[in-house]
């Protein structure tokens, strides 16, 4: 939380979001259900549906009961959590990129499809993308004078908040 | 030694440091949940139609769970409100519910939905003709209800002699394999019970055990062991006159079981006995009688006593039955396991994964607990802005928790 936001008021609002997200994230598992109790999809679709459901749980989660909604300011947060996606997406993509290219048994004869150029490329993008990224932020970082609390910008109301 | 910015920000990240701390924590989370997922959604779409046994999950059950979860994530943020307001009798109110609501999932998981997967077995036999004897045997009653039924709806209810086969296609491979019936579920089914790779489902009930005559063979005077120590060691297994049983040998325990028989063989080789195990005959045990729960692995049921099974057949009460009971013997069985970790690639990666979450859980539950306690409680009355950080960033652990199992559930219970 930014120390903007503690004041009374905002926080019986947070509170009133909690319980609304609590209600959002309820119905969103019961619809989960219902879909699969009453529909019959195809895998995939049923797939999408129920991650897509996910994501805006997951959405809801990160936004209000982490607050991210009001500390997505603090760039820290941001980076860490792109980089981790950036890391991730990487590694998996090199991963697939090893998976699709290993003999398939189709209808008792063996194929060796062959990967389109299109993901072999987005793979490696990823996988180089990854050391690139950490390296560029870890010279931004150590480029930067050491903290000084005096000169910087949020120091002061900080200061101001803290009773310690 | 004094912990910086335990309260106010750190001017150049923003953040008190913790918070930052923990935000990494969760993107190092983040990559370890996430390999587990990736994997599970590859082996998924990579899996061969009809070997993933997606439909064994009890939805109703994971929904519940996840609300339990979901009702944990916001008491947490709760308490954490009330803490921001100087409350702290609020705050114990919600970390109390929190608790309790992390307690009764594990207690659903750990007492409910785990060990029933581990009691239902499939058996898969290295027959196909002795399959489909079974499945007729174990299912004809219930299909042909089936089939009646089904024929006064105007379906058509095929042939008598297909019955078993249509119902068990109907009720239990596709239901398990497909969820519902389509073109490559019929496909699968036909080779399946072509190359006879079905297996029977159900619980164990009852099995026939060799019941063993153990007779003296022979003693080598060249063990070691002087005649009295010999003929003492003797004394304490079994009736008659030991010295008469040394010299002559002849029978020493009659239709005793197999543990007994093999503790006997250890300890009278010990002495320099050669024995010899027979099976004088079967007797009918059901698990109660046996004590404890037995374990049935695929090794144990091929063991044997001189040639004859140490167990001769078991006897299932299959799923989908009515519980109809049918006997199987061992000599038929290729494979039996239970719905553990090694019954297949989902029920290995199901364990995998929902066990990685639970102990997250787990790990959650004594933090929480910690920070009911006194010692826990103490920074409260020392510093309570840093109470309330610590407890926001415990917060944040709990919500990545609950992010994880909201992903868990639609892939585990749905896919």
């Amino acid at each position: 939380m930014g120390d903007s936001h503690d004041s009374p008021d905002f926080l019986q609002y947070l509170i009133r979001l909690f319980y609304m997200v609590g209600g959002v994230l309820v119905a969103g598992t019961l619809i989960t259900v219902l879909i699969d109790v009453l529909f019959a999809f195809p895998l995939p679709v049923a797939a999408l549906i129920g991650l897509l459901i996910a994501l805006v749980k997951a959405g809801f989660v990160v936004a209000v009961f982490m607050h991210y909604k009001w500390d997505k300011k603090l760039i820290m947060i941001t980076w860490t959590m792109v980089l981790t996606f950036i890391f991730f997406a990487g590694m998996m993509g090199l991963i697939m990129w090893a998976e699709g290219d290993h003999p398939q048994v189709r209808e008792n004869i063996l194929y060796r499809d062959e990967l389109s150029a299109f993901w072999i490329v987005a793979a490696a993008l990823f996988g180089l993308a990854l050391p690139v990224s950490f390296t560029v932020l870890t010279i931004k970082q150590l480029s930067q004078p050491a903290p000084v609390e005096a000169a910087a910008p949020s120091a002061k109301r900080a200061a101001k908040k803290t009773k310690r | 030694m004094e912990i910086p910015y335990t309260v106010k920000p750190r001017p150049d990240t923003g953040l008190y440091n913790a918070k930052l701390g923990i935000w990494l924590f969760l993107a190092s989370e983040v990559m370890l949940f996430g390999a587990l997922f990736s994997s599970y959604v590859l082996l998924r779409v990579g899996a061969v139609p009809g070997t993933w046994s997606m439909g064994l999950m009890d939805i109703m059950v994971g929904a519940g769970n996840t609300m339990v979860l979901i009702a944990s994530s916001m008491f947490i943020v709760l308490a954490w409100a009330q803490l921001k307001q100087g409350n702290l009798a609020g705050y114990k109110k919600w970390k109390w519910a929190t608790i309790a609501c992390a307690v009764l999932f594990l207690v659903v998981k750990w007492s409910y939905e785990w060990p029933t997967k581990f009691k239902h077995y499939d058996i898969w036999l290295s027959s196909t003709v002795e399959l489909h004897k079974k499945l007729e045997q174990g299912y004809h009653l219930v299909a042909e209800k089936h089939a009646r039924e089904s024929h006064q709806e105007g379906e058509d209810a095929g042939s008598h002699g297909g019955l078993a086969k249509h119902y068990v296609e109907e009720e239990i491979f596709t239901k398990r394999f497909f969820k519902e019936p389509s073109g490559d579920s019929h496909k699968a089914f036909d080779v399946a019970w072509e190359q006879g790779t079905l297996a029977l489902s159900g619980h164990i009930n009852s099995y026939e055990e060799a019941q063993i005559n153990v007779r003296i063979s022979g003693w080598k005077a060249d063990a070691g062991v002087s005649e009295v120590d010999a003929e003492k060691t003797l004394a304490r297994f079994g009736a008659g006159d030991p010295a008469k049983l040394r010299k002559q040998g002849g029978l020493l325990l009659e239709k005793t079981d197999y543990d007994t028989a093999k503790r006997v063989e250890y300890a009278l080789g010990q002495a320099g006995f050669t024995l010899a195990l027979g099976v004088a005959g079967y007797t009918e045990k059901t698990k109660e009688e046996e004590g404890a729960a037995w374990v049935w692995r695929t090794k144990r049921v091929a063991e044997d006593i001189g040639g004859q099974p140490r167990v001769r057949s078991i006897i299932v009460s299959l799923d989908h039955s009515h519980h109809q009971k049918i006997k199987v013997e061992t000599k038929h069985i290729k494979r039996l396991s239970a719905f553990e970790p090694k019954h297949s690639t989902f029920f290995g990666i199901y364990y995998t994964i929902t066990g990685l979450h639970a102990a997250h859980v787990f790990g959650g539950i004594i933090v929480m607990l910690y920070n009911m306690l006194p010692i826990g409680l103490s920074m409260w009355h020392k510093d309570r802005e840093r109470f309330t950080n610590r407890i926001e960033t415990f917060g944040l652990f709990w919500h990545f928790v609950d992010l994880v199992w909201i992903f868990l559930f639609p892939i585990l219970y749905i896919l």
